[in-house]
């Protein structure tokens, strides 16, 4: 489980967090929704230490994050991270070469799905195909965690739906997800937990399910409730 | 420790290119000006000594021979040597700041990876050393061969005085001092050079934690370690302190470079595993 407890975070004399807690289970898809600067991706980057954080904990199975957790959970950022003049090839093996965990078999699995060539420079990638890559790069490591920030944000519906199906395959399931987004449309039936964030702070946290069935409430209708009273 | 020499590994791979390109024009530069300078010396001596109807001697009498001083200390010789130190200084910044710049966000994966995050200062730091120490082993390489070019292209009467590499070393200022001839000299220039590197590696990364407070931390720290270094020479020059053996003096900023190497390491390390942002 991953514990994110009371984090504060400030840039500057801004509180771009302020006290924000919530837990995310393996197993489950926990959705971060909110519009943009309340502290999606900083929240994301303080989970994976890429961030300083001012106040609060954040524990990954009970632990701090520490260089052996990059083999328990991983990143998916909006933006490719790797280089440019790299091959699709030498970006998965430079992944292979450093994580011990790297499942190759999934990768190529993952490359025939998306029907991507391997020989292709990452330069040469479209947004869309840039973003498979990077799901690529973050799901073929055998993590229990897998973070991803705005995987839909500026792709076209085609690779938005290749991108959701990989959310309904094997490759997800047992792991836990965390997701920020705000095409929520092509995943809301996916999700199992939502977490509203506004001006840093924690609005709401709901299970989908049990929202459906309690109150007969969507996604959509709880934040239309929640950000427009 | 694996990690860490296949990111070595990987640092030099990205800088190959270039570097390759660098000794390329070191070694087409250099013997171009032995080739160009030597011809051109003998070509006036010809001339001289026709225009004017002067022998060998009489030639060598009034105007001088030539040895490889004459060449080594010629913009073919020096410059490429200039261009790989200032590449080398440029590089010592792009190394960290083309991970984080683009739209390619390459830090986000390096410091993603499962090792200690202070395997990336070393083995950016150990980059910048094999880099530089590469390029050294070849102008040692190098000097031999452009020397005995030089050899066969002066006719032998006309050469000064005959001369090895050491001797070329020594006599050569610049050349003497990015090649020191003796060992103990070696080891205090580039000892002070890779205590350098350190410092300025942890001001960048003062700069990459703090952004615009960052770059004030970076540069004072950067002039704080260059004044403490230099403190012993400050120090001297007072009347009021004892004057001190050489020994002393060296072992004066043998311990402040370590000093300030050990801080340096201890300040990045702090840094980029716990200040860092991308």
């Amino acid at each position: 489980m991953i514990e994110v407890n009371q984090l504060t975070k400030k840039f500057g004399r801004k509180k771009v967090l302020d006290g924000v807690t919530f837990t995310a289970n393996k197993g489950e898809i926990t959705c971060l929704i909110g519009i943009n600067g309340v502290g999606k991706t900083t929240t994301l980057k303080a989970i994976m230490g890429l961030t300083p954080i001012n106040k609060g904990s954040i524990l990954i199975d009970g632990q701090k994050i520490n260089k052996s957790m990059y083999e328990k959970v991983t990143f998916i950022p909006d933006a490719i991270t790797m280089l440019p003049q790299m091959t699709i090839k030498q970006a998965m093996q430079f992944m292979r070469d450093f994580y011990k965990n790297w499942n190759q078999e999934r990768a190529t699995e993952l490359l025939t799905f998306f029907k991507l060539d391997e020989k292709t420079r990452i330069s040469e990638l479209s947004k869309g195909n840039t973003a498979k890559i990077n799901l690529l790069m973050g799901l073929a490591i055998d993590v229990d965690y897998i973070l991803m920030d705005e995987p839909f944000s500026g792709i076209d519906i085609f690779s938005r739906e290749q991108i959701a199906e990989v959310f309904t395959s094997h490759l997800i399931e047992d792991r836990g997800v965390i997701i920020t987004t705000h095409e929520i449309n092509d995943i809301e039936h996916l999700i199992d937990k939502v977490i509203l964030l506004d001006n840093g702070i924690v609005l709401k946290e709901f299970n989908t399910e049990q929202m459906r069935q309690e109150e007969g409430k969507s996604v959509i209708d709880v934040m239309r409730e929640v950000y427009q009273g | 420790m694996k990690s860490y020499i296949k990111l070595v590994n990987f640092e030099i791979n990205r800088f190959i290119k270039i570097y390759v390109s660098l000794l390329v024009i070191t070694l087409l530069s250099q013997f171009i000006g032995v080739i160009v300078t030597s011809s051109s010396f003998m070509n006036r001596a010809h001339e001289v000594m026709f225009e004017q109807n002067l022998s060998e001697s009489g030639y060598l009498h009034k105007f001088g021979g030539i040895d490889f001083t004459d060449i080594s200390s010629t913009l073919w010789f020096i410059g490429p040597i200039a261009l790989c130190i200032v590449a080398l200084i440029f590089y010592s910044f792009m190394i960290w700041y083309r991970d984080w710049f683009g739209k390619n966000t390459f830090a986000y994966r390096l410091l993603m990876l499962p090792t200690a995050r202070i395997s990336l200062y070393f083995s950016k730091a150990s980059a910048i050393l094999l880099f530089t120490f590469g390029l050294l082993a070849f102008q040692i390489l190098i000097l031999p061969l452009e020397n005995t070019l030089f050899e066969s292209l002066i006719l032998e009467n006309f050469l000064k005085t005959r001369m090895d590499v050491s001797v070329i070393l020594q006599s050569n200022g610049i050349l003497g001092i990015v090649i020191p001839p003796y060992f103990s000299d070696f080891l205090i220039s580039y000892g002070i050079g890779m205590m350098f590197v350190f410092v300025l590696f942890t001001s960048i990364l003062f700069e990459r934690s703090f952004r615009l407070k960052g770059i004030v931390l970076g540069i004072l720290y950067f002039i704080a370690a260059v004044l403490l270094f230099l403190s012993p020479l400050f120090a001297m020059a007072n009347e009021t302190v004892p004057d001190l053996y050489p020994e002393e003096i060296f072992a004066l900023f043998l311990v402040l470079g370590i000093l300030i190497t050990g801080a340096s390491i201890a300040i990045g390390n702090w840094l980029i595993s716990k200040r860092v942002l991308v």
